[in-house]
């Protein structure tokens, strides 16, 4: 079983086909996505600001951090199922796609950024919780998440262009997509 | 309005934000990006007076994080959404959503500067619990900014989404 035919059957699945029969549903899951991706991005930010010692070193970071995981790991599981509603309509096509493929990379990336904070970089936090600058390793995270989610958010946007707009246009409707 | 749409089309500046094609992706990508900036800190604001974060910290503190977060973010946001409309005025004047969008937003502003101008000053020890009105009100801001930022999607959608109801029907 290989990746293409893995494609090809989510493009063949039910769910597929009850959002290529349901013009309301796109738009509503586009909707929800950017909502839960606006609401990641946002929280992370700040976190990411304060390992970088913005606005200042008084509130403790695992303070910050905590009071907003919860947050955006409640939006980032929601973008990731409707990421899935909306890729499976159009499977085929957004595997093709540049910008697709490099989001994935991307989200990847900020994995494997998340998992190194998490894992190593974080088991020090006591010594720089408050008050006191984050260590290099520990800003290194925060510009990377910072670089790698305002990446995601491009690509994102790229695939919209690209890829082609998946519904026909109703008659005398313009639709300026290039 | 669909006449003013079409005239503000056929305008140079609006021409030439068509004419190259990597404008409006950018602008929307950056446009997105501030959305995101703008969401979060009022959601914080309106967190904090329902008591659902930072609630050791006085609410004058939380306002000035991040309320100056969320009006600059406002102007970058205003800025790219206003070069959107001018490269694409016919998608955006003849959706029904990108007019409740614009209700929202100025319902939005007026009311986060109400609310800021009237609960800056409040510390924690003279007001440890917020009333029911600005609960209400942080609750009523919360809904307002997921509105707009769904519209805001819907506007490419606009059949689909309003159906007879849409200008573009």
């Amino acid at each position: 079983m290989n990746v293409a035919s893995v494609v090809q059957s989510i493009e063949a699945s039910g769910l597929a086909e009850w959002m290529r029969s349901n013009v309301k549903a796109m738009p509503i899951v586009e909707a929800i996505h950017v909502l839960c991706a606006v609401t990641v991005f946002g929280t992370i930010l700040i976190v990411d600001l304060r390992l970088l010692g913005f606005p200042n070193l008084r509130r403790a970071f695992t303070r910050i951090s905590d009071e907003l995981l919860r947050l955006t790991w409640g939006a980032f599981v929601i973008s990731v199922i409707t990421g899935v509603i909306m890729f499976a309509p159009n499977a085929n096509t957004y595997y093709g796609n540049w910008p697709f493929r490099l989001k994935m990379v991307a989200l990847l990336g900020a994995g494997v950024n998340m998992a190194i904070f998490q894992f190593i970089t974080l088991r020090s936090v006591a010594t720089w919780d408050k008050d006191s600058r984050a260590p290099a390793a520990a800003r290194a995270a925060g510009a990377a998440s910072l670089l790698i989610w305002l990446t995601v958010i491009f690509l994102a946007r790229w695939i919209g262009f690209t890829k082609g707009y998946n519904f026909a246009p109703a008659e005398d409707v313009n639709f300026s997509f290039e | 309005m669909r006449e003013f749409a079409e005239w503000l089309q056929g305008t140079p500046v609006s021409v030439m934000i068509q004419s190259i094609k990597w404008i409006i992706p950018l602008l929307q990508s950056i446009h997105i990006v501030t959305i995101g900036i703008v969401f979060i800190s009022s959601l914080m604001i309106a967190l904090r007076v329902l008591g659902r974060v930072r609630a050791d910290e006085p609410f004058n503190d939380v306002w000035r994080r991040f309320a100056p977060w969320m009006w600059s973010g406002l102007v970058v946001m205003a800025v790219t959404g206003l070069i959107l409309v001018l490269g694409e005025p016919i998608r955006e004047f003849t959706a029904l959503s990108f007019w409740i969008k614009m209700t929202l937003l100025a319902i939005a502003i007026v009311s986060t500067m109400a609310f800021g101008h009237s609960l800056r000053g409040t510390t924690l020890a003279a007001r440890p619990e917020f009333s029911a009105g600005a609960k209400t009100v942080a609750i009523a801001n919360i809904a307002i900014w997921l509105a707009i930022i769904f519209l805001g999607r819907a506007i490419a959608y606009d059949i689909e989404v309003w159906g007879s109801l849409s200008l573009h029907a």
